[in-house]
């Protein structure tokens, strides 16, 4: 019996199920004791069930729409700016770290300092980029692309610099030019450490574009956020959006893992292989 | 193996020193006053305790280690000019394989960096591949390989380049003895088949016997040459001959022939 609950253990699924069902309890219980106190008119934290309920009914909420249209519609909205915003912060993290790779200057110049922009608080960071560009459309792309920024140039950077000796001395003896010793050998070294960094970053993108959303009105799911928080929507609403929102951000993280095994094959195919061993 | 006046010298090193300063910011002597010839298609072994410099001679013919005393000529031109016409194959230690690349892509590596055909590229893998007997493991990762094929791996992509000088830094030293064994006969095999020079960097006295023509015999503080002996055993070597009085008695020259017997 302990065995077979060992063998279970070392499944993935398992594990999740069990996760779940451990934070099911737990929101079943908090839902429990904050409708006993009973110190808001609507049940604050809703039973689970009731959330799905407002998922799926076609009762309008907000301009027409039912619950899941706004939440889809304004998820849309929010994925897109984050994505925007993360490819553009994604290309120039890793041109930095390229230049950074390429000259020492650059690099004892602009490192220490790119740590800064992780320690500036977004939400103070936000109404300034705002009222810079004056377009909200533009200050969330430019949010989602400094914060998805630092990851990926950090990450990439460590992964030129984990070359080894020997791989240079390597293509040393090769008399490799070094533009040949860039495509061949340190950005492929550099890849997973670059996924490592866009991992990290695209959930900053899509929580970064939410959180700009909240700022101003329109659309996205911040913005439905701030506005059934307010009573405008039911409060099963607000967790819908807030369960979706969380959704799409762990969603973007496990993208980025997929998007990894395309990329570097090697990494897939060993682990399979262990699989198999382990069967 | 007989009249050395009748072989072309290819690497002569002539009164070479190398010095340099340690991370603590002390000055190291290396090696010191090696004075060597080696010869066109000859395997000569570099044997000695760690810290003879031994590793830094080898280095020093491929330019990878600047020389501070004396001179290396290859065929006349320097370290330098012979690296830039990519006439060197060096095998580290390590395997030094590419994680991303498949077994075959690794072996492909060099010469893709020297831009042979797609084509040529394929082929001359597939016969280096063969060779090492790795053909079954062409597609696969290094990472999926044991020690001693990935080190196989690395000897193919060392050979298929078809360096004239084929430079070795304890390529066994980390295996297993069954894989020492059977990579020593397929490293002589593919030698007796290419005829390269080779230079061969060892601190393993029975393996250095075993190989090479000459065994150069380097002691340390500062790394200097002390003797030269000459390996008289019949070619084709088998692992039989490791068994013979004749190979012992050259381990004991070999052995005795260290400065102040301190190994």
């Amino acid at each position: 019996m302990k065995q077979r609950i060992m063998a279970l253990s070392r499944k993935k699924w398992f594990s999740m199920a069990v996760w779940i069902f451990a934070l099911v309890c737990v929101w079943e219980i908090g839902a429990s004791v904050v409708a006993g106190t009973k110190r808001s008119p609507e049940n604050i934290l809703p039973h689970l069930y009731q959330i799905a309920v407002a998922a799926f009914s076609p009762e309008p909420v907000s301009a027409g729409m039912s619950a899941a249209a706004v939440v889809l519609t304004s998820a849309g909205a929010t994925l897109l700016r984050a994505l925007l915003g993360f490819a553009c912060g994604t290309v120039l993290g890793f041109a930095l770290a390229l230049l950074m790779q390429l000259s020492g200057i650059v690099e004892k110049l602009v490192f220490p300092y790119l740590m800064l922009i992780q320690l500036i608080p977004v939400l103070g960071l936000a109404p300034i980029i705002l009222s810079i560009t004056g377009d909200i459309n533009q200050s969330r792309i430019v949010i989602a692309a400094v914060l998805s920024f630092y990851p990926v140039a950090a990450n990439t950077l460590a992964g030129f610099q984990s070359v080894e000796k020997e791989k240079y001395d390597l293509m040393y003896t090769y008399a490799a030019r070094k533009s040949v010793i860039y495509k061949k050998i340190l950005i492929p070294s550099a890849i997973p450490y670059f996924f490592t960094g866009l991992k990290i970053a695209a959930p900053m993108a899509v929580t970064a574009s939410i959180l700009v959303d909240t700022l101003q009105g329109d659309g996205g799911l911040g913005c439905m956020l701030s506005q059934s928080l307010k009573h405008a929507m039911s409060i099963y609403v607000f967790w819908l959006i807030v369960f979706f929102s969380a959704f799409i951000g762990i969603f973007s993280g496990y993208l980025m893992g997929r998007l990894e095994l395309l990329v570097s094959p090697e990494k897939r195919k060993p682990r399979k292989a262990q699989k198999r061993k382990g069967n | 193996m007989s009249g050395k006046e009748e072989k072309e010298v290819e690497i002569s090193i002539r009164d070479v020193g190398v010095a340099f300063c340690d991370n603590a910011g002390n000055h190291v002597q290396a090696l010191t006053g090696v004075n060597l010839d080696i010869y066109k298609g000859e395997f000569v072994a570099l044997l000695g305790p760690s810290g003879c410099g031994k590793t830094t001679l080898l280095r020093s013919v491929c330019d990878l280690q600047e020389v501070t005393e004396g001179e290396i000529r290859i065929s006349g031109k320097t370290p330098g000019e012979i690296r830039l016409e990519q006439k060197f194959g060096f095998v580290f230690q390590q395997p030094v394989l590419l994680s991303w690349r498949t077994v075959k892509k690794n072996v492909e590596l060099p010469l893709e960096i020297m831009y042979y055909s797609k084509a040529d590229r394929s082929k001359r893998a597939d016969e280096m591949l063969q060779m090492v007997g790795l053909s079954d493991f062409a597609d696969h990762y290094p990472g999926q390989l044991s020690g001693g094929m990935q080190q196989r791996a690395n000897i193919a992509r060392a050979f298929g380049l078809r360096p004239d000088i084929l430079l070795m830094d304890e390529p066994f030293s980390a295996l297993d003895e069954f894989t020492k064994e059977k990579l020593h006969m397929d490293l002589l095999q593919i030698w007796s088949e290419t005829n390269k020079t080779i230079l061969f960097v060892t601190h393993n006295i029975q393996e250095a016997v075993l190989l090479s023509d000459r065994v150069c015999v380097l002691s340390p503080h500062p790394g200097r040459l002390s003797a030269v002996v000459d390996i008289d055993l019949p070619r084709d070597r088998t692992l039989e001959m490791k068994e013979t009085a004749h190979f012992n008695e050259l381990v004991s020259k070999v052995r005795n022939s260290f400065e102040g017997g301190s190994v």
